[in-house]
């Protein structure tokens, strides 16, 4: 892929991805073809900010991690009402750690 | 999800249901404490407020009052009980099924017409827990 659109890509999306995974997914799109382009910007990615907020307001009842793709933890965080509360705390520290590795996962499987 | 994660993270869950139910069956027993942040600060009751006194219900062989108190109780006391016997079988025979489980169950309930139904049942849910005043 041209280098020129992997920097634009990454500008704009740079707030998706942890730091030390910027660089493997640079390289990646640039080994990438064309047709990748596509599905790139058609990716769910979801953004650290927002499940952070969900998760301070909300994270009781596992909507963060509903929003986030992990429907199973999301079920299991809503019928221990946050993991006695106590996981509902721990996820305001990781959720967006784990927002990015999630994001990071999808870019994987566009990869492939 | 990694496979060995979920096993620790299950496991860690397991442990931690078990000994608040033991908490909450002798130390806590009729103080009325609850760990619930949303409980807390709003006065209302949340979704799965109830479901200890449920399962401890349940694990007392009375199902009906369980249901009575909140029906999810149920499905956390089944849970409760199957997946420790689960995890061992996976160890013993070096299997990989609780991930796949896990897995397939995540798949059918991100599919649009299970989540839209398991939504609604749940907001019925809460809404008869604020009825019932858990």
């Amino acid at each position: 892929m041209d280098s020129q659109k992997v920097d634009m890509f990454l500008m704009v999306n740079a707030k998706f991805f942890s730091p030390q995974h910027i660089n493997y997914v640079r390289e990646k799109l640039l080994a990438a073809d064309d047709s990748k382009w596509f599905m790139m910007q058609a990716a769910d990615l979801k953004d650290p900010t927002t499940s952070l907020v969900v998760s301070l307001l909300a994270g009781g009842f596992g909507i963060d991690r509903f929003i986030i793709g992990d429907t199973g933890l999301g079920v299991a965080k809503l019928l221990t009402c946050g993991g006695l509360g106590i996981w509902a705390i721990v996820d305001w520290f990781i959720i967006s750690d784990a927002t990015r590795q999630k994001n990071m996962e999808k870019m994987q499987m566009i990869f492939g | 999800m990694q496979a060995n994660r979920l096993y620790i993270l299950v496991t860690a869950l397991l442990l931690l249901g078990y000994s608040w139910l033991f908490l909450f069956g002798t130390a806590l027993q009729n103080t009325g404490f609850t760990p619930c942040l949303f409980k807390n600060c709003t006065g209302l009751a949340c979704p799965s407020c109830g479901t200890t006194r449920s399962v401890s219900q349940v694990f007392k062989g009375n199902i009906i009052s369980g249901i009575l108190i909140n029906p999810l109780g149920l499905v956390v006391a089944a849970v409760m009980i199957i997946l420790p016997f689960w995890i061992i079988y996976d160890i013993a025979f070096k299997k990989n099924s609780l991930p796949q489980a896990y897995k397939a169950t995540e798949k059918i309930i991100n599919t649009k017409p299970s989540a839209i139904l398991l939504i609604l049942l749940l907001a019925a849910n809460w809404a008869w827990n604020i009825y019932k005043g858990l």
